[in-house]
């Protein structure tokens, strides 16, 4: 993967001369007017990239520190962006392109050389998009939409986050890797992707600082800045550490429910951290699932109807709560059970002024 | 790195839910209903309802027939009574003008109110008496043992229709509209929670108020249905299941029906109609009873004029 983005970030001449194996791609004889371009050492860098996830996790300001990052450099930047229902967390894509001269903004499937996927399953949707050897740095952050909730059906949803991602992806726990500051500010743990995608990218870092600090708001450019570096770090101990042993295929033989966790270096299973400190930052509190095996009468509906399979039935024909650490506390087993067998509460901490009821 | 923010020694338990079950009779749990049966969907959904509003329900009477349905009222730490098959809504009557302050909730089965009690539910929704009624319709007679009801819909199977239904079938909601309730709702299992809108809704309404519940009878009318297990019922009520009908024709015995309904037909829920008249209480001129009046000052606005 490092061999296939060098073709993007190594500026030899040698390069540059080959017809752009993109057809969009900017010219492979800039523009004479851009003579800047001599003394630039970064003018030759030239890439295409989505960015994808939901309304709300800042992906419009990443497109921007992005771009600002490029213009710094000298370099001719276009994006586009699609964000309809986006208020309402619905889907956000950017299409950002850069290089000496860039004409058209839209990308076709497998142009882009980089993905960032804000949230899990949008940043898999767009995969079509990569090329093959490009790398994709996807946040295991999770945001399922209530309408999805509402139809949702045991044995039907695979979730992606089960199975070993694809080729090319990066599974990062961005909420993890961000620090604190980011369970306070979720668009803050996004930065991380910044981080990881400069390693690839090329520009030195003082410029991604200085588009950093031009972008996002004012007050939070130093919890920003710790996550890019954060993301950074982590981003290249990743390379190291996946380097020869290609982490991702080996999974995909074993195919096990939790390979992608034993990624050396991606977290190590704290995945599910990450959705634990989203959810306690969102709901105030630890949601606890407790089930009262007594009354219960394995009719199977909560295991069917949770939207995060946080249930199980266990041998006995008992709902168990086999993932507890992924209930969301939406309480939807217990309004359903029909035998009033579950019981959902929050372990608030007491210093956040909990009250008992 | 992020941490953990909570700490064993100092946390607070905020029940997201579970607050209903202080209203449960503990000693009669676990309940007698079959695994999977809406009826108990209800009943949580039910109490919940009345978990937010009342602190004991010393002031709320249940009354219930006889059947799967009206059997919930044995698990509320409420005054209950349980009367004779069909004949809740008389006893009840005569409970409410006895004691107008009283709260009276009256749970029947699409059986229990439809077919043998079906005279009592026209008359009370005539009557226009103060109290709300309950209607678990889960289109069979479950206690029984799957006997076709009058809600059975056309093509369905029953044990007592054993090659489909082949008649057709009571809108409940419709039937008391028709009678004279001045609250008519319709609310699913699958959506406890706009059962408990409109229960609250009904609950505040002065006047005959009815809500007829689209129950599951797992049993009964899953399995001689083939429509799975519990969840697979509840999914079906979501939405209408082309799988379903398949299923249906693929069964030799079956000529098909002309006018045939799909078996679970797509109903419209959530309040069907609300309007104000004199309840029984105020034209018999009974003392303590509430007034009709609120419906038309009170916090919701009716729809219809005062008509009485
Ligand atoms: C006078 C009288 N006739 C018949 C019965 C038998 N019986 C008991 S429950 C029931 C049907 C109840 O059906 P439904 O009201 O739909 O309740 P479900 O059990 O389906 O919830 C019948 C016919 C009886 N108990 N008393
Ligand atoms: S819904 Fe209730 S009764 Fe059914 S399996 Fe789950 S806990 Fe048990
Ligand atoms: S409360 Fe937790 S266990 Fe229950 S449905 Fe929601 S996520 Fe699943
Ligand atoms: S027979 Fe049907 S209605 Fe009665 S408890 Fe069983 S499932 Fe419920």
């Amino acid at each position: 993967m490092t061999k296939a983005t060098d073709r993007f970030t190594d500026p030899s001449p040698d390069q540059t001369a080959q017809p752009p194996d993109n057809s969009l791609a900017s010219s492979a004889e800039p523009a004479p007017a851009r003579s800047s371009k001599e003394r630039n050492p970064l003018g030759e860098l030239k890439g295409n990239m989505v960015l994808a996830g939901v309304g709300g996790q800042g992906i419009i300001t990443a497109s921007n520190t992005i771009s600002f990052a490029c213009m710094q450099a000298g370099l001719d930047v276009k994006k586009s962006e699609v964000h309809g229902m986006s208020q309402r967390g619905g889907t956000v894509v950017s299409h950002l392109r850069f290089g000496p001269e860039v004409h058209s903004v839209m990308l076709e499937p497998e142009q882009a050389e980089w993905i960032l996927g804000f949230e899990w399953e949008e940043g898999l949707r767009f995969l079509e998009y990569l090329k093959p050897g490009g790398v994709a740095f996807v946040s295991t952050e999770r945001r399922i939409p209530p309408t999805a909730q509402a139809d949702r059906r045991g044995g039907r949803v695979d979730y992606a986050l089960e199975s070993a991602p694809p080729d090319g992806v990066v599974p990062i726990d961005t909420y993890a890797i961000a620090g604190d500051a980011a369970l306070e500010r979720p668009a803050i743990a996004q930065t991380v992707l910044l981080g990881a995608l400069s390693v690839e990218m090329g520009l030195p870092v003082e410029i991604w600082k200085e588009a950093i600090a031009a972008t996002v708001p004012p007050k939070t450019v130093e919890a920003n800045l710790v996550a890019f570096e954060n993301g950074r770090s982590w981003y290249k101990r990743w390379k190291q550490d996946t380097a020869g042993s290609k982490g991702q295929t080996v999974l995909q033989a074993n195919g096990s429910k939790k390979s992608y966790e034993s990624i050396p270096g991606s977290g190590g299973g704290k995945a599910v951290d990450a959705s634990r400190t989203t959810i306690e930052a969102w709901r105030g509190g630890i949601p606890k699932v407790e089930i009262v095996r007594d009354w219960c009468k394995g009719c199977n509906i909560c295991v069917a109807v949770c939207p995060e399979r946080v249930l199980s039935l266990d041998r006995f024909d008992i709902a168990v709560a086999s993932n507890p650490d992924r209930c969301t506390g939406c309480g939807l087993c217990a309004r359903l059970c029909p035998d009033m067998a579950i019981e959902i509460w929050l372990d608030v901490p007491t210093h956040l002024g909990a009250s008992t009821e | 790195m992020s941490t953990a923010i909570t700490d064993a020694a100092t946390v607070t338990r905020v029940p997201v839910t579970g607050k209903e079950k202080r209203l449960l009779r503990h000693a009669m749990m676990p309940h007698m209903l079959c695994p999977g049966c809406g009826h108990g969907i209800i009943l949580d959904a039910m109490l919940s309802v009345l978990s937010e509003r009342y602190d004991n329900l010393d002031n709320v009477a249940f009354v219930a027939g006889i059947g799967c349905s009206s059997r919930i009222i044995g698990y509320i730490d409420a005054c209950t009574l349980h009367t004779t098959h069909g004949r809740p809504l008389s006893f009840a009557t005569g409970l409410k003008l006895a004691r107008p302050e009283l709260t009276v909730i009256v749970i029947t089965g699409d059986g229990d109110g439809l077919s043998i009690g079906g005279n009592h539910l026209i008359h009370a929704a005539r009557r226009n008496i103060d109290l709300t009624c309950v209607l678990l319709n889960n289109e069979i007679y479950g206690m029984t043992g799957g006997q076709a009801a009058p809600t059975t819909v056309l093509g369905a199977y029953t044990t007592t229709t054993p090659q489909g239904n082949t008649q057709h079938s009571f809108d409940a909601a419709e039937l008391a509209k028709a009678a004279g309730a001045t609250f008519v709702a319709r609310a699913q299992s699958y959506r406890p929670q706009v059962f408990g809108e409109v229960f609250g809704q009904a609950l505040d309404h002065v006047g005959f108020s009815f809500i007829e519940v689209m129950s599951d009878c797992t049993e009964y009318f899953g399995r001689t249905n083939r429509f799975g297990g519990g969840a697979d019922m509840l999914m079906s009520q979501a939405r209408y299941e082309p799988s379903i009908d398949a299923d249906l024709a693929r069964r030799p015995t079956v000529e098909p029906i002309a006018d045939a309904q799909p078996v679970r037909p797509v109903l419209p829920t959530g309040l069907l109609y609300r309007s104000s008249r004199l309840t029984l209480e105020e034209t018999m001129g009974i003392k303590g009873a509430r007034s009709s009046e609120v419906n038309e000052t009170g916090q919701y606005s009716t729809d219809q004029g005062r008509d009485a």
